[in-house]
């Protein structure tokens, strides 16, 4: 049972050809270079989790992946095995933005199935399958509420589970659990393992949160400051299913350690360029 | 009953009470004020002319109303799906929409007449105008992470529109009809009195011709319970559709 999936995720490269992979990837807002010379690949099943300064271009890359934003000429941009652009990738990657950006004038349900009805789903059969859905999100009774009637995690919760009803292979969670306290954070982190686990898609997920970096990913990649490319890329070889007190386990610490020179080594460079 | 509307019938109360006490304590010729009993006797007395003359003026401007606000609506979604278009169209509109919608009414009656039709008509542009601008404002208030989102779904721009920039937009557009209710009826008395075949406006002008000052304040008591009410389903209309605010 232990690290199946990190073992299963490092032995398929001679396999399966990776689901994602970026390589001299840059991007230049007018005078900022955003992104430059970025590579980094996933591979199908796989949990990777992004951690960096603030401000080093985890957006600009996942808008680049979720086909919002064209990397600029030059990069390789390739989705499960073909290259492609970065235009092609709308509807094709589950993109869940940092804020839950719940429509408030859709209840539960109605938000739940939004992806699916744009993708021109049967309304009501749409309805069916997120209702059967809801208490597994633990959100069950409450598929006639509101946005405006929820607390934080829920509306979190709702967001999540339009992203999965999405059916994509990669899943793009941009710090999904930023804005809850530490206890519910904690309880969305298991939850969404579970959840992972039960419906083997692909995820990658950004977090200011190195504790969360840690404890969700099979391997954690550490962006460089501005302009951001791929600095460190660490496996994490922690035993699945993660247990809360791993967070304080010795092989935790070390790989925290590794993960917290690499930010505070970048960290220090941004902070010097912009004083 | 809620203090907001204790107190609100208190001032109601209060201000009938001294605007009587005022006419009568001073004798105040009716040219000048009438009293309030008298206003609302002389009301009671004409009551199915008052009535025939606001169902006329009710008419037209519901009628002015509807084609007003469908037609801003239809032309703010327009020129939100073609950009290009919005560039050509603003500046004329903003020139059109500068001039007091009152001074069209003698063209708009030369054009069309004096029947109902060039009461509609005023109505409708002033209206037009109003919510055609809110709308406008409320499609450019959309929020780009949400649109962002809706695209990476696979979302072009007729889904765009109706799953998000309308709903979004809903807001301000009924803020725009509450407040275009009462310029409804406005307009539609204001073109009245400049030529008419009926209507309240006909009426409080020929009061004025045949020096029956008292006609003219009971015209003005029906006009501004028939505002009152067009204003308040239309609030209560907004409150129920636009629950989420």
């Amino acid at each position: 049972m232990s690290s199946a999936l990190a073992e299963t995720a490092a032995a398929m490269p001679a396999s399966a050809p990776p689901l994602l992979e970026m390589s001299g990837i840059g991007k230049r807002f007018g005078a900022v270079q955003a992104v430059q010379n970025l590579a980094l690949s996933v591979q199908p099943g796989e949990f990777v989790t992004l951690v960096g300064p603030s401000g080093c271009g985890k957006s600009t890359l996942f808008n680049m992946v979720a086909g919002l934003d064209e990397p600029d000429p030059g990069g390789i941009l390739r989705f499960k095995g073909r290259g492609c652009h970065a235009r092609e990738l709308l509807g094709r990657v589950s993109f869940m933005p940092q804020r839950d950006l719940l429509l408030p004038w859709r209840n539960v349900i109605d938000n739940a199935i939004l992806a699916q009805e744009i993708e021109g789903a049967n309304r009501r059969e749409a309805r069916a399958r997120a209702l059967a859905m809801l208490p597994e999100f633990g959100l069950a009774g409450f598929e006639k509420q509101y946005p405006h009637q929820l607390s934080g995690g829920m509306r979190q919760r709702v967001a999540l589970m339009r992203t999965f009803l999405f059916e994509r292979e990669l899943l793009l969670l941009d710090e999904p659990f930023g804005a809850l306290d530490a206890l519910t954070r904690s309880m969305m982190q298991r939850w969404l393992l579970e959840l992972w686990q039960h419906h083997r898609r692909t995820i990658l997920f950004i977090t200011h949160d190195v504790d969360e970096a840690i404890f969700l990913g099979d391997r954690v990649l550490v962006m460089t400051a501005r302009p951001g490319s791929v600095k460190l890329s660490l496996p994490v070889n922690l035993p699945r299913p993660r247990d809360p007190a791993l967070l304080t386990s010795p092989e935790f610490t070390a790989l925290k350690r590794e993960v917290l020179d690499a930010i505070e080594e970048e960290a220090m460079k941004s902070f010097m360029a912009s004083a | 009953m809620s203090r907001a509307t204790q107190r609100g019938l208190l001032g109601a109360v209060l201000l009938l009470g001294s605007w009587e006490a005022l006419a009568r304590g001073l004798a105040l010729p009716a040219y000048t004020l009438p009293a309030i009993s008298d206003i609302i006797l002389a009301t009671w007395q004409h009551r199915s002319l008052l009535a025939s003359a606001g169902w006329y003026t009710l008419a037209e401007a519901l009628l002015g109303y509807a084609i007003g606000c469908t037609a801003g609506i239809t032309l703010a979604t327009l020129l939100i799906l073609l950009p290009p278009a919005r560039r050509v169209v603003m500046p004329a509109m903003l020139a059109i929409n500068a001039v007091p919608v009152a001074a069209w009414s003698p063209l708009v009656l030369l054009w069309l007449g004096i029947g109902m039709a060039s009461k509609v008509a005023m109505v409708a542009l002033a209206v037009g105008f109003t919510i055609f601008l809110s709308a406008l404002a409320g499609f450019d208030r959309q929020d780009r992470r949400a649109a962002d989102l809706l695209r990476s779904f696979g979302a072009g721009p007729i889904a765009l529109l109706f799953r998000l920039r309308l709903p979004a937009a809903l807001p301000l557009i009924a803020a725009g009809m509450r407040v275009a209710t009462v310029r409804s009826l406005i307009v539609a008395i204001v073109t009245e009195m400049l030529g008419a075949q009926g209507g309240l406006g006909w009426i409080i002008y020929q009061a004025v011709v045949q020096i029956d000052f008292v006609q003219v304040w009971s015209a003005i008591l029906v006009a501004s319970v028939l505002s009152l009410s067009f204003f308040g389903l239309i609030t209560w209309l907004e409150q129920r559709i636009i629950f989420w605010r």
